[in-house]
C-alpha cells in the first residue's frame, strides 16, 4: 500500500508502514521526514520533565508578551480614534499623534514577535535534522532525452531545410516586432529641437515681438536698479505670463549688485570676453541661476568672495570673472544675461542669453 | 527667545564652539595688535593731521558717547579711529549702520577672537545696553541701515496669510544657504551659513539689512520691512517654535544624511541583534 | 431516511481528503513541511529585506488611495498654515493631505519611507554577507546576479518614490535626473525630452514616475524576489562547515514547526522596528520643503542614502569635459562618467564576479559550504576594496553636511574624497589580505600547538614555557599531533573549551561562538545520540 522510497540518507531509521495503527504521531512525522531524506538527529524537549517549573515560567513569559501586544494594539486604536490629530501650529498635542501611533504599534508588533520567537526558541523541542541536498545533475539519460527532444522539434519544423520559410519568418516577424515597439517609442519620443524656439537654447528672456523682457520678482513686479542694495542679490524671472513658474524652469536668473571695486573687476573680465561684452549695467550683473553642471539653482552667493556655490555638487563660480567655474565638477561658466534699463527705469534683458543655459549636452554648439 | 524652544534645545548640541586661543597667543596677539594700531594711528594722524584737526567732531548723543568709549576700548585696533577702518585688519564702519553693529556685536561675532575667514558666533562680550550704545555711535558716525522700532514679527491673528508668504520668501531668498529647515549649510572653503535655530528676530532683521560677512544684503527696497517681518515670522514660528509633527526626533532636519545614518545605527543594529538572539542557542 | 451524523472531529480529515482529491497537494506539502534550513544569524539578513518589502507593499497600497499623481497647479487649502494659499502641484498637495488631512497618513508615509531605507540597507548588508562568505559560488551565480539586479531595481524604486511628492527636494533630484539624461552622448537631449515629455519639468513626469513606482518596478521586483526565493528553496540554503556538515547535506531545523515560527516572529520584529522608527524619527518633512520651483534650492540637498554613492561620485568628478572638434563641436559633459557610466558599471560588473572568480581559480565544483572570509583573502580583499569605494562615495554624497557640522572646509572634503577614492580601496585590499593571512596563520598555529592556557611553567633548566592545551590527540612526548584546518572556528581561548565561563554572556553569544556546540575540528563529529530517547510531541 505504501511506497517505500529508498532514500539515500534514510539510514538512521528503518522504513515503517505508516498505516500501522500502533505508530505514534511523531513516528509518522519521522517517517515522512525520512521519505524526504531527512534524518531527525536530535529532537528533544528543552525541559527535563513535562510541566516543569522552568517550562511554566517560559509559558507565562510568552503569554505576558501576547497580552502586552494586545494591550499596545488597543492603545494604538485608542490613540488613533481619540487623540487630536489635526495639524496645529506650535507645540500642541497633535504633534505627538504620529509618535503615539508609532510607539504603540511598534511595541505591539515587537511584543508579538518576541512572544513567537520565545515560543520557537524556548518552548519547542531542540532539533537537529540532516537533509540530503540532492544537488546531483539530472541523469545522463534525461539530459540526452531533453536535448534530443528539442533538436527533434527543430528538425520537425525544418526551418534549416526550408530557406524560403527562413526569410519569410524574418520578413514577417520583424515588422510585427516593430509594431510592438512603435507605439511606445512613437508616443514617448519628442524632438528636442522641433519647436520654432528650440527649447534648449531659448529662455523666457527672449524678446517677444520686439519687446524686451523685464526682469521681475517671483510675484511679477518689475525691478528698479535701486531695489537691490550694494552687495545684494535677487532672484529674477522673465516678466512674461507664468514667468516665475516651472513653465520657465530654465529662466531663473540671479541679479547681483556688485560693490564698486568688484564691479570694475567683473566689467573688465566680461568686456575682455568675446561673448560677454557689455552685459553689465552699472554695477549690476545677472547670471543664469541654473547650474551648468546638473541644473540645480547655483544660488549660494558669497558677497565678499564673490563666489556662487551650487548646493547640489558644490561647483563654485567666480562672479568677477565671467562666472567661470573654479571648483567642483562644473566645466562651463554660467551664462550672463545682458542687462538694460528701460524708459520707465526697470531692468530688462537686452536679448536672450548669449550662451546655452542649463546642464551640458552633446550637441551644444 | 528661541533657545528655550525644543528645537533650540535640540540644536544646541551642534552649536559651534571654538576653544579659546592660548593665553600666550592672546597676549602676543594683543601686543602686536596694539603696536600696529599705534603705528597706524600715528601714521594716519601725521598724514591727515591738518584735515583731522580742521574737521568738526560730530556732536554725539549721550548714548553714542558711551558707545564711543566702548569703541575706543575694544574696536579701535581693527576698525581704526572714528571707525575709518584699518587696511588689512578691519573694514571701515562708516555707513554700515546700527543694524550691522547690533548683529555683529549682539551675536558675539565681534570683537573677533582672531583674524580668520569667518567670524564665529560666541557668547556676546557686551550686554544689550552696551551693544545699543555702540550701535548708536556707529549710526551717528556715518548713518546706514537701522533696525525699525516696534514689533519685528507679524501677528498671525491679524494677517493669517503672513506665514505662508513668509515661507515663500524664505524658500526663494534664504534656503539656498540656510537650508529648508534652517539648519544652516556649508559654503566654499570652510565658510558656512549659520543655523537659524537660535537666531532672534532682531538678529535676523539686522542680518538681512546689513549682509554680514558673506551674506548678501537684502535692503528695504528688495524685501520691504513688511516682507521681512513675514519672513521672520516664518522662521521664528514655523522653524523654531513649531514642534515637528513627524516624531519625537527630527534628526536635525538635515535631510537624507541623518536619515541614512539612522537606518543603519538604529534599524539595522536592532535587527542584527534580534537575529543574533534568534539564531543563538538558548 | 436516516440523517448522517455530523462528526466535528472528522472535518479536517475530510477537508484534507477533498483538497487532495482535487489538487494532489499532500505529496508536495510533505516536502514543504519537511524542508531543513540551517540556522545562523547571518542567514536572517536577507529576510529583513524581504519583510521590509512586504511592509512597503502594504503601506504603499494605503498611500495610493490618497495620492494624486498630477502636476496641475492648485492652491493649497489644508490645515498646514505655512503653505495655505500657495500654488502647488496636485501631487504635492495630495502628499501634504496624506500627511495632515488623512488620519494616520503621516505615520503611514513615514513607515513607507523608513521601510524603503531599511529594504536597501538590508540588501547591502545581505549582499556583503553573501559576498564575503562565498555564497555566490556555483550553483548560485544566477541568484547573486538577481540580487545585484534587485539592488538596482530598489534604487530605481526609491528614486521614483522620492520624486513623487513633487516637493522642493524631490524636484531638485528630478532636475539632476534630467541633467543626467541630457549628459548621454548623441541621444541625451532626445532621451530627456522623451522621458519628460518636452522641456524639463513638463507636465507628465510625475504621472510617469507614478506608474513606474507603483506598477512596473514593484512588479519586476516582486517577480525577481520570487525567483530569488524560489532558487534558494530549490538549491537549498548554504551552510557553514562544522560537525556533520558536508557539501551534500543541510543540517538545521525543519521548516515546521520551529523555523517557520522563527520567521514569523522575525517578521513581526522587523515590522515593529519600522513602526517604532516611523513614530520616533521624522523622515522627509516635505511640508518645510515647499512646492518644487526651479529657482529654489536648499543647501544640504541630498538623495536618499542608497543614491548617495552616485551623487558622491558626481561631486568628486573633476571638471573634465570632452569636446569633439567636429562641425560646431560636440560635448561629453563630466556628469556623464559618474552618473551614467559609473552607475551602470557599479550595478552590472558585480553580477559577473562569480564567473570571474571561478575562472581565475579554475573552480568548476558546486559549493554548498560557506567559506570564512579569512580563507579566501583575495576575495575578502576585493570585497573590502569595493565597500571602501562605496562608503567613500556615499560619504562624499553628504560631504556638505559633514563639512558644515564638523567644521571642515567643503573644498577640503571634496579633495579628501577624490584622493581617498583612489588611494583607500587598494589600501583596504592590502590590509584585508594581510589580516586574513594573519588570521589563517594563527588558526594553524593553534591547531598545531594547542590553546594558550596562560599558565607559565618553569622548566628544570630555568626556562619558562607557556603550557598549551592540545586540541586533539598527543604523541608519546605529549606534543599535540598536527590537526587539519576544517574551515571553521578554531577555539583559541580556554573558555571555549569549557575550562572557564564564556567571556560574553547573553544572547549575543554567537558573535564569539558559533551556535553549534562542539566546534573543534579536532573533536569527533557529534554522532547521532542513539542512547537518548526522543521526546514525542504528545500521544
Amino acid at each position: 500500500m505504501t511506497v517505500m522510497k529508498e532514500g539515500a540518507h534514510g539510514a538512521g531509521t528503518k522504513p515503517v508502514d505508516v498505516q500501522d495503527p500502533r505508530l505514534s504521531r511523531f513516528e509518522i512525522v519521522r517517517e515522512g521526514a525520512r521519505r524526504d531524506d531527512i534524518e531527525i538527529v536530535t529532537y528533544e524537549s528543552q525541559f527535563p520533565t513535562p510541566n516543569s517549573k522552568a517550562e511554566k515560567r517560559v509559558v507565562r513569559t510568552i503569554a505576558l508578551f501576547f497580552l502586552l501586544s494586545g494591550a499596545a494594539a488597543l492603545a494604538f486604536l485608542g490613540f488613533y480614534i481619540w487623540w487630536p490629530w489635526k495639524f496645529e501650529l506650535g507645540n500642541t498635542s497633535s504633534d505627538y499623534y504620529t509618535v503615539l501611533l508609532g510607539v504603540t504599534l511598534g511595541v505591539s508588533l515587537f511584543s508579538l514577535g518576541f512572544a513567537i520567537l520565545t515560543w520557537a526558541k524556548k518552548l519547542l523541542p531542540h532539533e537537529v535534522s540532516v537533509q540530503d541536498r540532492h544537488h546531483a545533475p539530472s541523469s545522463d539519460d534525461d539530459r540526452l532525452i531533453a536535448g534530443q527532444t528539442m533538436a527533434y522539434v527543430v528538425d520537425e519544423l525544418g526551418v534549416q531545410r526550408r530557406p524560403l520559410l527562413k526569410g519569410a519568418i524574418a520578413l514577417g516577424l520583424a515588422p510585427l516586432g516593430l509594431v510592438a515597439v512603435a507605439p511606445l517609442v512613437g508616443g514617448m519620443i519628442q524632438n528636442p529641437h522641433g519647436d520654432d524656439d528650440p527649447m534648449l537654447f531659448t529662455t523666457g528672456f527672449k524678446p517677444r515681438d520686439g519687446e524686451l523682457i523685464r526682469l521681475t520678482r517671483e510675484d511679477g513686479s518689475p525691478i528698479r536698479p535701486d531695489d537691490v542694495s550694494v552687495g545684494g542679490q535677487i532672484t529674477v524671472f522673465p516678466g512674461v505670463p507664468h514667468g516665475a513658474t516651472n513653465e520657465y524652469a530654465d529662466s531663473p536668473t540671479l541679479l547681483i549688485h556688485l560693490r564698486g571695486g568688484d564691479a570694475e573687476k567683473a566689467r573688465a573680465a566680461l568686456d575682455a570676453d568675446r561673448i560677454n561684452q557689455g552685459v553689465m549695467w552699472g554695477n549690476y550683473v545677472a547670471y543664469s541661476k541654473i547650474c551648468t553642471h546638473a541644473g540645480c539653482p547655483a544660488s549660494l552667493y558669497e558677497q565678499q568672495t564673490n563666489r556662487l556655490l551650487c548646493p547640489c555638487h558644490q561647483s563654485q563660480f567666480l562672479i568677477t570673472d565671467n562666472a567661470r567655474p573654479i571648483f567642483g565638477p562644473a566645466s562651463r561658466r554660467l551664462p550672463a544675461l545682458p542687462l538694460e534699463v528701460d524708459d520707465e527705469g526697470f531692468f530688462v534683458a537686452s536679448s536672450d542669453y548669449r550662451e546655452t543655459v542649463g546642464p551640458d549636452f552633446w550637441e551644444r554648439p | 527667545m528661541s533657545s528655550d524652544t525644543p528645537a533650540g534645545r535640540r540644536f544646541r548640541v551642534f552649536r559651534r564652539r571654538r576653544s579659546a586661543p592660548s593665553r600666550l597667543r592672546r597676549r602676543v596677539g594683543a601686543v602686536v595688535r596694539m603696536a600696529a594700531a599705534l603705528a597706524l594711528a600715528g601714521g594716519v594722524y601725521t598724514a591727515f593731521a591738518p584735515g583731522a584737526l580742521a574737521k568738526d567732531t560730530p556732536q554725539l548723543s549721550a548714548a553714542a558717547a558711551e558707545g564711543k568709549a566702548l569703541f575706543d576700548n575694544s574696536c579701535i585696533s581693527c576698525h581704526g579711529a572714528n571707525a575709518q577702518g584699518v587696511e588689512g585688519r578691519g573694514p571701515s564702519l562708516i555707513g554700515v549702520g546700527s543694524a550691522s553693529v547690533e548683529f555683529q556685536v549682539g551675536t558675539g561675532r565681534m570683537p573677533m577672537a582672531r583674524q580668520e575667514a569667518q567670524a564665529e558666533e560666541k557668547p556676546p562680550q557686551f550686554d544689550k545696553a552696551q551693544t545699543k550704545q555702540l550701535a548708536q555711535y556707529v549710526q551717528e558716525l556715518g548713518g546706514g541701515p537701522q533696525l525699525p522700532s516696534g514689533e519685528l514679527t507679524v501677528d498671525l491673528a491679524e494677517d493669517p496669510e503672513a506665514l505662508a508668504r513668509g515661507g515663500e520668501l524664505f524658500r526663494i531668498n534664504c534656503t539656498s544657504c540656510h537650508s529648508f529647515g534652517g539648519a544652516g549649510g556649508a559654503l566654499s572653503s570652510g565658510k558656512y551659513a549659520p543655523s537659524l535655530h537660535d537666531a532672534t528676530a532682531e538678529q535676523i532683521y539686522a542680518a538681512m539689512l546689513s549682509g554680514p560677512q558673506n551674506m548678501p544684503v537684502f535692503g528695504d527696497n528688495q524685501l520691504t520691512p513688511d516682507e521681512k517681518r513675514k519672513l521672520i515670522t516664518y522662521v521664528t514660528l514655523q522653524l523654531q517654535q513649531d514642534k515637528d509633527p513627524g516624531g519625537l526626533f527630527n534628526l536635525g532636519r538635515y535631510g537624507p544624511v541623518t536619515e541614512g545614518l539612522a537606518i543603519f545605527l538604529v534599524g539595522i543594529t536592532i535587527l542584527v541583534f534580534t537575529s543574533l538572539w534568534i539564531a543563538g542557542k538558548s | 431516511m436516516k440523517r448522517r451524523k455530523f462528526d466535528v472531529a472528522q472535518v479536517p480529515a475530510n477537508v484534507g481528503k477533498g483538497v487532495d482529491d482535487r489538487f494532489q497537494a499532500a505529496t508536495p506539502l510533505r516536502g514543504l513541511l519537511n524542508k531543513v534550513f540551517p540556522d545562523h544569524w547571518s542567514f536572517l539578513l536577507g529576510e529583513i529585506a524581504l519583510f521590509s518589502f512586504v511592509i512597503i507593499l502594504l503601506t504603499g497600497t494605503f498611500l495610493t488611495l490618497f495620492f494624486d499623481p498630477s502636476m496641475k497647479e492648485v492652491p493649497y487649502e489644508g490645515s498646514y498654515s505655512a503653505l495655505r494659499g500657495t500654488m502647488m502641484s496636485a501631487a504635492y498637495e495630495s502628499s501634504l493631505n496624506i500627511s495632515f488631512e488623512v488620519r494616520g497618513g503621516l505615520f503611514m508615509r513615514q513607515m513607507h519611507h523608513w521601510a524603503a531605507l531599511l529594504f536597501m540597507a538590508a540588501i547591502v548588508v545581505h549582499m556583503a554577507r553573501v559576498f564575503f562568505t562565498g555564497a555566490f559560488r556555483k550553483p548560485r551565480e544566477a541568484n547573486w546576479a538577481i540580487g545585484v539586479a534587485l539592488f538596482l531595481l530598489g534604487f530605481l524604486a526609491g528614486f521614483t518614490g522620492y520624486s513623487l511628492p513633487d516637493d522642493g527636494l524631490s524636484g531638485t533630484g528630478l532636475r539632476i535626473a534630467s541633467a543626467i539624461f541630457l549628459s548621454i552622448p548623441v541621444i541625451g537631449t532626445w532621451a530627456s525630452a522623451s522621458v519628460f515629455g518636452g522641456e524639463f519639468p513638463g507636465h507628465l513626469i510625475i504621472g510617469r514616475f507614478y506608474i513606474a513606482h507603483v506598477l512596473l518596478i514593484p512588479g519586476i521586483l516582486l517577480a525577481l524576489i520570487s525567483v530569488h526565493l524560489g532558487l534558494v528553496f530549490k538549491q537549498k540554503h548554504t551552510q557553514w562547515p562544522g560537525p556533520m556538515r558536508t557539501n551534500a547535506n543541510v543540517v538545521g531545523e525543519r521548516m515546521f514547526p520551529r523555523y517557520a515560527l522563527k520567521q514569523g516572529g522575525f517578521f513581526m520584529a522587523v515590522f515593529g522596528v519600522v513602526a517604532l522608527m516611523a513614530g520616533l524619527f521624522q523622515i522627509n518633512p516635505i511640508w518645510i520643503f515647499g512646492p518644487y520651483r526651479a529657482a529654489e534650492v536648499s543647501s544640504g540637498s541630498q538623495p536618499d542614502w542608497y543614491v548617495m554613492f552616485m551623487d558622491g561620485l558626481v561631486r568628486l568628478m573633476p571638471a573634465w569635459e570632452i569636446t569633439l572638434p567636429i562641425g560646431d563641436g560636440y560635448v561629453i559633459p563630466p556628469l556623464f562618467w559618474p552618473a551614467v557610466v559609473g552607475l551602470g558599471a557599479l550595478t552590472t560588473v558585480p553580477m559577473f564576479y562569480p564567473f570571474i572568480e571561478a575562472r581565475r581559480l579554475k573552480d568548476k565544483a558546486s559549493h554548498h559550504l560557506l567559506q570564512r572570509p579569512r580563507d579566501n583573502p583575495e576575495r575578502s580583499g576585493v570585497g573590502a576594496m569595493a565597500f571602501t569605494f562605496f562608503i567613500i562615495a556615499t560619504i562624499s554624497g553628504g560631504n556638505d553636511v559633514i563639512a558644515d557640522k564638523f567644521h571642515i572646509s567643503l573644498n577640503a572634503m571634496t579633495w579628501a574624497g577624490r584622493i581617498g577614492l583612489v588611494i583607500l580601496p587598494p589600501l583596504a585590499y592590502y590590509l584585508t589580505v594581510r589580516l586574513c593571512l594573519g588570521l589563517q596563520q594563527h588558526d594553524r598555529e593553534v591547531l598545531a600547538h594547542g590553546v594558550e592556557t596562560g599558565i607559565i611553567k618553569r622548566l628544570p633548566n630555568g626556562q619558562f614555557v607557556e603550557v598549551h592545551q592540545p586540541l586533539g590527540p598527543v604523541d608519546d612526548h605529549g606534543h599535540p599531533l598536527p590537526l587539519e584546518y576544517a574551515g571553521w572556528v578554531v577555539p583559541k581561548k580556554m573558555n571555549r573549551l569549557g575550562a572557564l565561563a564564556p567571556a560574553i554572556k547573553g544572547f549575543f553569544f554567537p558573535i564569539e561562538k558559533p551556535s553549534e556546540a562542539p566546534v573543534s575540528p579536532g573533536m569527533p563529529p557529534v554522532s547521532p545520540r542513539e542512547e537518548r530517547e526522543e521526546i514525542t510531541t504528545g500521544r
